[in-house]
């Protein structure tokens, strides 16, 4: 551990580990670049981070602390014709309204309860995350993840119940086809609504008719589509997400993104790392290690030395003083304190609480509780298997946009759910044992009027579900940097690697022009889905692998086949057009006309998101299940 | 015979010879100007073990530890770490109590902890006697072994010790968290409750 000088050479210097920063250095790293990634806290992820029970009470303080301003003059690390922009030496703070409660104390006599002394003795266990958001199951993220391999570096859970809060009880949201088969909150007549309704929302074929609708509110669409008021509730809140004014256009596209997302991983759309949100950008800063991306905690960014006559950056002054050559800069937000005011805030809590908001049979849940309300909230319970909470807990989080204070706008929430000293009603609901409120600003406003090209900003977390808006973000920050270079590439299978050898994988993957993985990619670019299916029994076990694991193109397409409500795959079939087809088997007929169509078209161009392959959905699945196994005792053995 | 994967992260400073016994171990290789991280998210191999085939998941630290910057998910799930030191740098030794330490907050509970002091073939400059390493090793329950990994010395033995030490498996059913891994295809379809 002996410390060591930084080199003082890279291609680009990347300041915060939050997620984009993370996947902007993974990407630059697996092509080759040579990656300086800093960040000035002790702890990876920044606002994205998750933290032990114990690193969250430090947390808390160091945020209730004002950080001393450093003064530096760096002027003399200054050649002729440059020029310095200061970077702000503290973190400037985007986290206010932070209270605590600590409920543990007051011991009651009969119920057992979990001490706070067990709660620091036991704190190691928590993984705690300061953003909470879901990974959708065909989401960006969840794309790039197993496009780059990084998805090898982490373990997910489905989430496993969408709920919603009705007339003050909870209630579970039916949304796949075998829930709204055994839904008891609905009728007959009102679960054959809803199965054509959500049908219908897919059918590229027959769309539904809104564009009457499409800048008008949602709840009216609804209401003309004389959907009952349980319906109505669910279609809006839960699936779609949305708030009764969300413009119909909008909220179809959220209900069309929900039920693509079904039946991919599980039953509902969403993911959820185990460990908790704030593993994956350790994930891809993995990855750029592993590239030989350099990692270096506790040291920060203090100027940009910019050349006056290109007004581009072409060094950086690190915090020991040291003058970094490079190429590009990416910083966090937050560099500079001038005019850095939040724009948007989102108002969170945390919860430990001791029981879930439903308690059901199958103890180990993880649930989505949406919560119509003006500012809507979105809670997120999470169980001990999900390795974020000990036993005999769970961990909840909410979160919604700002009106007021964190704790304005979220404890009449916590007091009507949960049980705390303030609850006055008698219902048995879980007790919430420690719970710490806080806003958390949603991007800052312009920081400064102008940077050099060669720097960019990622913005931190915003207050959406999932992540596609990070996402997004990186890549164009990486397109930006390496313009035309392919973005996170697969990485070579471990079975593979070689230390030696010059043709080994290792060399040429580096330039991310692995023969293997690169040809395979064009390979599936291509091909179109019902011919490439044909095709990969034969293609070298090697290359097959990779390829049913890392394609981006081929994962846009073939899921969709089974994405839709109307594939058939797995024995669960959360998928309602599957009833949909018994109950009416004229609509039915109408699908399976349009269906040769689409695929044909699908095989030139790209995803065509259709829920019309249904005799085509069941092979890629099964031939997959069958062909990834045999390549890995392949790689093994060879 | 059923394979149980077993991840095994390696910890110790930069240069003690981390990769080469990694190297060793799974391509029996060894390389004076190894570089060694690239490319490499973590090596496998597979011994068997009794009745059972331990398929080792080896990661590296992929330079990380160099500024103290290793990532908590380095050691999730890891159901063994090894901590390298140079018997040839007294430097490297006295760090090792800083790497349990870390391997205590960060790592899991049951872990089980191998020490291995590494370059056992430079006995002649050797500045960590085995003695010393021997105690400490056994003062935190570790194994603990030197090795050469450029001779091939105790390398094997270093994860065999390891196998040993891995409690046998609990009823799978209490195992299987339904958590899983991202692949191509969908996991292997929950039970049906009803």
């Amino acid at each position: 551990m002996a410390s060591e000088h930084l080199p003082s050479e890279f291609d680009v210097v990347i300041l915060g580990t939050g997620l984009v920063e993370s996947v902007v250095a993974a990407a630059c790293s697996r092509v080759g670049q040579r990656v300086l990634h800093l960040d000035r806290r002790s702890y990876y992820a920044g606002k994205w981070a998750s933290f032990t029970f114990n690193g969250l009470l430090s947390w808390i303080e160091e945020q209730n602390k004002i950080p001393a301003i450093e003064e530096h003059d760096w002027s003399s690390q200054l050649e002729e014709g440059e020029d310095l922009i200061a970077l702000s030496t503290r973190e400037v703070s985007q986290v206010t309204n932070l209270q605590v409660f600590n409920y543990t104390s007051q011991s009651e006599k009969s119920r057992k309860r979990i001490s706070y002394a067990e709660l620091l003795k036991e704190g190691r266990r928590f993984n705690i995350d300061l953003v909470s958001k879901l990974l959708y199951s065909r989401g960006s993220l969840i794309d790039l993840l197993i496009k780059s391999n990084v998805s090898r570096y982490a373990e997910f859970k489905n989430v496993t119940r969408i709920l919603t809060c009705r007339h003050g009880n909870i209630e579970q949201v039916p949304c796949s086809r075998s829930d709204v088969f055994s839904s008891r909150l609905l009728s007959v007549v009102e679960k054959r609504m809803l199965m054509r309704f959500l049908t219908s929302c897919l059918d590229q074929d027959t769309p539904l008719h809104y564009q009457d609708f499409a800048e008008r509110p949602y709840l009216e669409f609804l209401q003309h589509h004389k959907l009952s008021e349980n319906l109505q509730h669910f279609l809006l809140h839960s699936i779609s997400m949305a708030t009764p004014d969300t413009p119909t256009a909008t909220a179809l596209m959220a209900t069309r993104h929900f039920l693509q997302c079904l039946g991919r991983y599980g039953n509902t759309p969403f993911l959820f790392p185990l460990y908790g949100l704030g593993e994956i950008p350790q994930c891809f800063c993995r990855m750029c290690a592993v590239f030989g991306g350099i990692y270096c905690l506790r040291h920060s960014v203090h100027a940009l030395v910019v050349d006056k006559g290109s007004s581009r950056c072409k060094a950086v002054i690190d915090s020991q003083g040291q003058r970094i050559s490079c190429s590009h800069v990416v910083l966090e937000e937050g560099c500079f304190t001038q005019n850095a005011t939040p724009t948007r805030c989102v108002s969170r809590a945390v919860l430990i609480t001791d029981g879930s908001v439903l308690p059901s049979e199958a103890e180990q849940q993880v649930s989505i509780v949406t919560i119509p309300s003006e500012s809507p909230v979105r809670l997120v319970e999470l169980c001990p298997s999900s390795m974020t909470c000990i036993p005999g807990t769970h961990l909840v989080h909410l979160t919604c946009q700002s009106l007021g204070s964190a704790f304005q706008d979220l404890s009449p929430v916590v007091t009507r759910l949960f049980r705390t000293p303030d609850s006055d009603h008698h219902e048995p609901r879980p007790e919430v044992l420690w719970c710490l409120y806080f806003n958390m600003s949603e991007g800052l406003g312009s920081e400064v009027s102008e940077l050099p090209a060669n720097v960019s900003i990622c913005l931190g977390p915003d207050g959406s579900l999932g992540h596609d808006g990070a996402i997004a973000q990186a890549e164009l920050i990486f397109q930006k940097i390496l313009p035309g270079e392919d973005f996170c590439p697969p990485a070579p299978v471990p079975e593979d690697v070689l230390y030696r050898g010059e043709e080994s994988e290792v060399s040429s993957s580096h330039q991310g022009e692995d023969p293997e993985t690169s040809a395979s990619h064009q390979g599936e670019e291509l091909d179109g889905s019902p011919s490439h299916q044909g095709e990969e029994p034969e293609a070298n076990p090697a290359c097959q692998g990779e390829e049913s694991e890392n394609s981006p193109s081929h994962q846009g397409e073939e899921p969709d086949a089974s994405s839709s409500p109307c594939g058939e795959e797995s024995g669960v079939s959360p998928s309602p057009c599957g009833e949909e087809s018994e109950t009416s088997p004229s609509h039915r007929g109408e699908e399976s006309e349009t269906s040769p169509a689409p695929s044909g078209e699908e095989s030139e161009t790209s995803p065509a998101p259709s829920g019309e392959e249904s005799e085509t959905s069941p092979a890629p699945s099964g031939e997959e299940s069958e062909t990834s196994p045999a390549q890995l005792e392949d790689g093994t053995q060879g | 015979m059923a394979i149980r994967e077993l991840k095994v992260c390696l910890l110790g400073d930069t240069g003690v010879g981390k990769s080469s016994i990694v190297c060793r171990f799974v391509q029996d290789h060894f390389d004076h100007n190894i570089s060694p991280t690239i490319g490499a998210s973590f090596l496998t191999k597979t011994v068997p073990f009794g009745h059972e085939l331990h398929k080792f998941l080896i990661w590296d630290t992929a330079g990380q530890e160099r500024f103290h910057s290793l990532a908590p998910m380095y050691y999730r799930g890891s159901a063994a770490a090894v901590i390298v030191y140079d018997i040839t740098k007294l430097d490297s030794f006295q760090t090792l109590k800083k790497w349990v330490k870390e391997l205590k907050e960060h790592g899991p509970e049951d872990i089980v902890v191998a020490i291995a002091g590494n370059k056992n073939d430079l006995g002649d400059i050797r500045e960590v006697p085995m003695k010393e390493a021997k105690e400490f090793a056994e003062s935190i329950a570790a194994i603990f072994i030197e090795t050469s990994a450029r001779n091939a010395v105790n390398v094997e033995e270093l994860f065999q010790k390891i196998s040993k030490q891995i409690p046998p498996l609990q009823n799978p059913e209490v195992e299987s968290n339904e958590s899983f891994k991202l692949t191509q295809q969908p996991p292997p379809s929950t039970r049906r409750c009803c």
